[in-house]
């Protein structure tokens, strides 16, 4: 892992995250010493509608990437429908086709995992609105071994069974309203030992 | 309902369980791109009540019949009738009228799995009329998945996304043609297997075959490092006949092979659809 790779969030979410993480990107300044991937469970015939929803984020670049496309700074990365979407430690990544982790492909928790695996150096996860516990796990691993972790308020959340799950496990370093996630993104928090 | 583990592997362990597999078994694991060799086997060891790595390589080394096992359970890829729709209908239209002139048609399938895109590629031969005229071989590193795909037989509960993706891709044509229910099963055609042969074959090490007209390599590439993954492409251009096709998964790309470049002139970037230059 390069000393200068880039603070990398992953967000998580399924249903009623669309919308509201679309409308918070908007407002997100760029930062080319940030990466964000996206973990959206997705029905999979769209495999490329949501990547055009967030297609125009100004000065980032937004993609899905292809299987071992290099992990850059300055990009927004969605998860492509229908494959889980690793980490690698050399700083790409991987996709893969192993069956779906709670009926869900990509899974947040494997890309969570697959994180951890990697040893990223900077690094904070996220769980929004969504429809079921993928990701509980995932964040709370990211959690213990040292990563920022933030989830949005269950009562803000118009799905809110994701974030319960997740809130259900440990405390996270934040809960937050999804209005403050540019400002929450843009800290790249790092926790105290 | 499938949960995930955190595997908590040693660098060492690992080694040791690499030196196995290559010494006892004769595979070479190393270039597998790592973080889904991980994810495989924390998924073994939860599977068959291991505690950690040691003992799944104390099994390894001590019990040779449990190897065919663990390498289904290790290579397992979930793969389905004309999985990405749009990628065969491109086959289809752009690909298959290609071969018309063709006396016959030698096709590499790579990786075949359980057979479910060997069956989706003889229907599409079948409907435009190559088939009689074209002999599949469909490889595959994992002995278990080979007894299973020649029987083209699947779990019922398949059924309607088989039939969603199928007419995706061929819309006039009725699915009962190619596939019937019988008990729990969905059964396919057995003509449709007539000219494929199905063989083990490890990509990694074994000479690669040659002469062929299309070489399909679906979501196997997603595995393996770039390193490996240029090793490969390389001996996919060396089988191909000059103009011949490559088709590989809708998300593999040919990035990290510097000969491709030179070798390929895209058919359909979208669908990741190559010919080879003359």
């Amino acid at each position: 892992m390069k000393s200068e790779a880039p603070y990398l969030w992953i967000i998580g979410g399924s249903a009623g995250s669309f919308t509201p993480l679309r409308q918070a990107l908007l407002n997100l300044p760029y930062d080319p010493d940030m990466t964000i991937v996206l973990c959206l469970h997705r029905l999979k015939q769209a495999r490329f509608q949501i990547t055009d929803a967030f297609l125009r984020i100004k000065g980032w670049r937004v993609a899905e990437p292809d299987d071992k496309t290099p992990i850059e700074g300055g990009c927004i990365y969605i998860a492509p429908a229908d494959y889980h979407l690793l980490i690698e430690k050399e700083g790409y990544f991987s996709l893969s086709v192993e069956e779906p982790v709670h009926f869900s492909r990509p899974s947040i928790d494997v890309t969570m995992f697959s994180l951890i695996q990697a040893g990223w150096p900077r690094a904070g996860g996220i769980l929004l609105s969504g429809a079921n516990k993928d990701g509980a796990q995932g964040l709370f691993k990211m959690y213990q071994v040292g990563y920022f972790t933030a989830v949005q308020d269950p009562a803000d959340a118009e799905v809110p069974h994701m974030p319960t799950a997740a809130l259900a496990l440990f405390t996270p370093h934040e809960v937050f309203p999804i209005s403050t996630l540019p400002h929450l993104l843009t800290q790249k928090p790092i926790p105290p030992k | 309902m499938q949960e995930e583990v955190l595997p908590d592997i040693a660098e060492s362990d690992l080694e040791t369980f690499f030196q196995i597999m290559h010494a006892v078994y004769g595979y070479d694991f190393r270039e597998y791109a790592r973080a889904s060799v991980l994810r495989r086997l924390g998924t073994i060891f939860k599977k068959y009540g291991l505690p950690d790595m040691k003992a799944l390589n104390q099994r390894l080394l001590k019990q040779r019949d449990f190897f065919e096992t663990f390498l289904h359970e290790f290579r397992i890829g979930a793969t389905e009738l004309f999985r990405d729709p749009s990628a065969w209908v491109a086959l289809r239209k752009q690909v298959l009228p290609l071969f018309m002139a063709n006396q016959q048609i030698r096709i590499w399938h790579a990786g075949a799995s359980t057979g479910e895109e060997v069956l989706s590629l003889a229907i599409l031969l079948t409907e435009i009329g190559l088939y009689p005229r074209s002999q599949i071989y469909a490889t595959d590193i994992d002995p278990k998945t080979l007894q299973i795909a020649p029987k083209a037989r699947y779990p019922l509960r398949h059924k309607r996304l088989y039939m969603e993706n199928f007419q995706q891709v061929l819309p006039d044509v009725p699915f009962s043609k190619y596939a019937r229910e019988e008990g729990n099963e969905l059964v396919f055609d057995p003509q449709l297997l007539q000219n494929v042969r199905f063989l083990r074959h490890n990509l990694v090490s074994d000479e690669p075959f040659s002469r062929f007209e299309m070489i399909l390599c679906r979501n196997v590439l997603i595995y393996f490092t770039p390193e490996l993954q240029d090793r490969v492409i390389r001996k996919f251009i060396q089988a191909l006949v000059p103009g011949g096709i490559l088709m590989i998964g809708t998300k593999e790309s040919l990035f990290w092979c510097k000969e491709a470049e030179k070798a390929f002139v895209p058919i359909n970037s979208i669908e990741r659809l190559y010919r080879r230059q003359a």
